[in-house]
């Protein structure tokens, strides 16, 4: 039986309500598979948003997917952290009732987290791949805030706490997701970004067309009919009525007797007259002046995941490296690559006569190159893959992480050996990348040889930790 | 046997015969346009170079003082006029001016065009009135954000001889009393068809010839809107132009009546484009006659009557263009009926005796013209001489025609109220008031 979790820096305790509570810290060690949704503490909304984000940023999909709804405090919350939650209970309101309503209203995100391939143990570490399964797992339209809180000015608080930082990383991505037809978009609105620092907090102005002043004032011009005189408005003020400084007639009916043709500016500062002022756009954020044609012009859509998405959300990507490689190089999957590596270690130990290697290889920035390719990217990866091939030989055994990682045992290959294949992969690579995209991809590595002392789980994360997170 | 009859008839010819026969050429046409013309031309000249140490110091003074003049440029759908107008007065040995455009309502890409040019710094301020004024307006507009102390007009659909902004500003400088200066308007598309030939030779002979006549005689009584200087405090003073059409002879008169000096300065040379059928030509001169019933008979009557202000020049000035053009339009009819009524087995032979006289006369014009302008003519404007012989019709024919259809219209129906060249609403003013 699924209950809700209540995380919290403070102690929230009532007996009649069936409620596990943990401290934010101690999200890793949860067991979510028991957990109908994460009741998040906004008492504090600071620390309450940092769950949010700490919990949307876990790799494991039975905690980044699972429904979120905020316990109220007394405090309002901006909207673009109200909209990231799938619900909100008041804090006065808080009982076993609402929680059961909750639960069951958000049951559906469960079965669907439920179908995915173990939920629990299975690491998703693509972001487009995390933000396609947060769309597809509530099938709720994503939609734009505005806020004053970013610098982008245009947030999508569901997928806010996947990204730590503030940059145009979730408008790239989102495009992926677009062209790879994962999503469909749907017009809400334009804005200018500063060309510099794409923040959306722009001051436009008029400015003289000589001195760039801004100190400019507008007048009208009116035109008397009867005796052609065309002047200021302020040349024909006289108290409350206007009257033509020429004929010294007073002025009746717009339309009837004079018009206002157009309007003119005057400079204050170098006094040249001109009708179209320059427009300029000053950067709130950088303080940098632009002209409207050197902003970034962006059009902000809101997105509701396709049919192909659902399918991809749920299933994988098959145009992930890893899935291209699978049918390419027949990646063997994590578990049976450890035990092919436990048959290795023990047949050396056994024989005595072998040297064997485990290869462990990162490409950083490839998650980049794959948004900007879009859906290119296939193409790309299908060439990636055809390196591994000619590089690797047919009798290594390679798994992958992610489209990143990789993880190779190459049997009856000394570590000397190895570390050249891992440099003609390098090369290849990086002339591939270099002379197509102009981008130096770095690879990392390391190097061991296998005997039966190596802990693989335990090398794996080290690696991990040491070159992927 | 014509040749024949018109020998025979020229021998039976005496004094009282001629006069009776001829004398609207010999007592009016010849002495007013032929005698006055050559006497006065012949004595231009000669003063002209003598004076020529005038004219240097004059122009030595306005390179000294270097004034601000400011180009003024009205017009609706001239856009396409504009590059050529920007770039002749890019080519200007004068400098010191600033060139104001103001687009008076246009529907073609006048606004797109102006504005690309005052970006390249070719047009210094562009006005765009989204609703159309008429061309007062539109000149008042641009007078109202003009800096300069000299103010010159030009037609968008003109452009300019490289010294003509220097040469139109000297009368300035020779006479404090001058209060505007008429350029020499010239035909920028003579060789287009015979229509702009024949206005061509036409505005070598009564534009140039005919306003240097005038305004030796000190009886200049227009500035062309083509071309024309003027001082900015008196233009400030009239506030400008008034509600048209014929706003130029209009703003004329208005100077004069304020005792200032207007001069024609044939040297200051513009060019400019002259409609190019008989049509659009007609069209043209329909409005420009009935503004002479509309101004000079109407709102400058007081000019002809006693008064405070009363100036023997201007009261010449006014009725010698009455006198020639409307009282003596009459002339021809009267003639005509003359000659039907009293000579009708002559006719024919009278006709083409006062063809070869008018023939004749337009030959000396020319010549005239010739004499003053050669320094400023082109060789096309020679070639023109080939095409004097179609002149007499157009002039007595053609131009009459229109010109009494004109007055008439006015006269009686007051026409000019009622021309699209205005805004109708600007002429429904116009009329209630009877401006």
């Amino acid at each position: 039986m699924k209950q809700p979790c209540l995380i919290t820096t403070s102690r929230i305790g009532d007996n009649n309500i069936n409620l596990s509570t943990i401290h934010p810290d101690a999200i890793d060690n949860i067991d979510s598979s028991r957990t109908s949704f994460w009741l998040v503490d906004m008492s504090n909304p600071r620390t309450g948003w940092d769950t949010v984000c700490k919990l949307r940023s876990n790799p494991y999909p039975a905690i980044y997917l699972r429904p979120i709804v905020y316990l109220m405090g007394i405090d309002t919350i901006p909207d673009e952290i109200y909209h990231a939650a799938n619900g909100h209970i008041k804090g006065e309101t808080l009982s076993q009732k609402t929680l059961d309503s909750w639960a069951s209203r958000l049951e559906p995100v469960n079965l669907w987290i439920e179908k995915l391939e173990q939920p629990d143990t299975s690491k998703d570490t693509n972001i487009a791949f995390r933000m396609l399964r947060l769309t597809a797992c509530d099938d709720k339209e994503i939609i734009p805030t505005t806020t004053t809180r970013i610098n982008s000015g245009f947030v999508y608080p569901l997928l806010e706490p996947l990204f730590s930082k503030e940059d145009t990383s979730v408008f790239d991505t989102l495009n992926f997701l677009l062209e790879q037809k994962l999503v469909s978009n749907h017009f809400v609105s334009k804005s200018h970004f500063c060309g510099h620092c794409e923040s959306a907090f722009l001051n436009f102005k008029e400015t003289c067309v000589q001195c760039n002043s801004e100190d400019i004032q507008s007048d009208e011009i009116i035109h008397h009919f009867k005796c052609a005189y065309t002047g200021k408005l302020a040349d024909f003020r006289n108290r409350d009525e206007l009257t033509c400084p020429k004929c010294e007639r007073t002025l009746q009916h717009i339309g009837v007797d004079y018009d206002k043709p157009s309007v003119i500016f005057s400079c204050n500062n170098c006094t040249h007259t001109f009708q179209e002022p320059e427009i300029q756009a000053t950067c709130f954020s950088c303080g940098r002046t632009s002209s409207p044609e050197n902003l970034t012009h962006r059009t902000i859509y809101s997105y509701t995941i396709s049919a192909i998405g659902k399918n991809a959300a749920i299933y994988g990507l098959d145009s992930l490296f890893t899935r291209i490689m699978e049918s390419k190089l027949r990646l063997t999957a994590l578990p049976v690559f450890k035990e092919f590596f436990a048959i290795e270690a023990s047949r050396i130990q056994r024989y005595q006569i072998s040297t064997s290697s485990l290869t462990l290889i990162h490409m950083i920035n490839m998650s980049s190159i794959y948004i900007r390719m879009g859906h290119n990217a296939k193409e790309l990866f299908e060439e990636l893959s055809v390196i591994f091939r000619t590089t690797l030989r047919t009798c290594d055994i390679i798994t992958a992480l992610n489209e990143s990682t990789f993880f190779v045992i190459m049997p009856e290959t000394a570590p000397v050996h190895a570390e050249r294949a891992v440099e003609r992969l390098n090369e290849r690579i990086t002339e591939l990348l270099g002379s197509n995209l102009n981008f130096t991809p770095k690879i990392t590595s390391e190097i061991f040889q296998i005997d039966a002392s190596i802990e693989l789980d335990k090398t794996l994360e080290e690696f991990q930790k040491n070159h992927v997170d | 046997m014509l040749i024949e009859d018109i020998l025979i008839f020229l021998s039976q010819l005496d004094a009282m015969k001629i006069l009776t026969y001829f004398w609207p050429f010999f007592l009016l046409d010849m002495t007013r346009y032929l005698f006055l013309d050559f006497i006065v031309i012949l004595t231009y000249i000669p003063k002209r170079y003598l004076h020529r140490h005038k004219y240097n110091n004059a122009r030595k003074r306005l390179y000294k003082e270097r004034p601000l003049v400011s180009i003024l440029v009205p017009g609706k759908n001239e856009g396409k006029h504009i590059p050529a107008l920007a770039h002749s007065l890019s080519q200007q040995s004068y400098k010191n001016f600033e060139l104001i455009i103001v687009d008076d309502g246009s529907d073609d890409q006048t606004s797109t065009i102006c504005r690309a040019l005052e970006k390249k710094g070719l047009i210094d301020l562009f006005i765009r009135n989204d609703v159309r004024g008429g061309k007062a307006s539109a000149a008042n507009t641009a007078l109202n954000f003009s800096k300069g102390k000299y103010i010159v007009h030009i037609d968008a659909d003109s452009h300019m001889a490289a010294d003509s902004i220097e040469t139109i500003l000297l009368p300035f400088y020779l006479d404090e009393n001058v209060g505007a200066v008429g350029g020499d308007v010239r035909v920028a598309n003579s060789e287009e068809n015979f229509a702009t030939r024949l206005q061509a030779i036409e505005y070598m002979k009564s534009l140039s010839t005919g306003r240097t006549v005038a305004s030796e005689l000190g009886i200049l009584r227009i500035i062309a809107g083509a071309h024309g200087a003027f001082r900015r405090d008196i233009l400030s003073r009239i506030h400008g132009w008034d509600v048209g059409p014929g706003l130029d002879g209009d703003i004329t008169l208005k100077i004069r009546k304020l005792g200032f000096r207007v001069i024609h300065e044939p040297m200051a040379v513009c060019y400019t484009h002259v409609p190019n059928t008989f049509r659009k030509l007609a069209k043209q001169r329909f409005r420009w006659d009935r503004s002479i019933v509309r101004f000079r008979l109407r709102k400058h009557k007081d000019i002809l009557l006693p008064s405070r202000n009363f100036s023997i020049g201007n009261f010449i000035a006014s009725a010698e263009n009455i006198f020639f053009n409307i009282i003596l339009d009459i002339k021809w009819w009267l003639y005509i009926t003359q000659l039907i009524i009293f000579s009708p087995e002559v006719m024919l032979i009278i006709f083409i005796i006062n063809y070869v006289l008018y023939l004749i006369a337009n030959i000396i014009q020319f010549l005239i013209a010739s004499a003053l302008l050669h320094r400023t003519f082109l060789r096309k404007d020679y070639v023109l001489f080939l095409f004097i012989p179609l002149i007499p019709i157009y002039t007595g024919l053609y131009l009459r025609l229109v010109r009494t259809y004109a007055y008439l219209m006015e006269i009686f129906h007051g026409a000019s109220y009622r021309d699209k060249w205005n805004p109708w609403k600007v002429s429904k003013i116009a009329e209630k008031e009877r401006l």
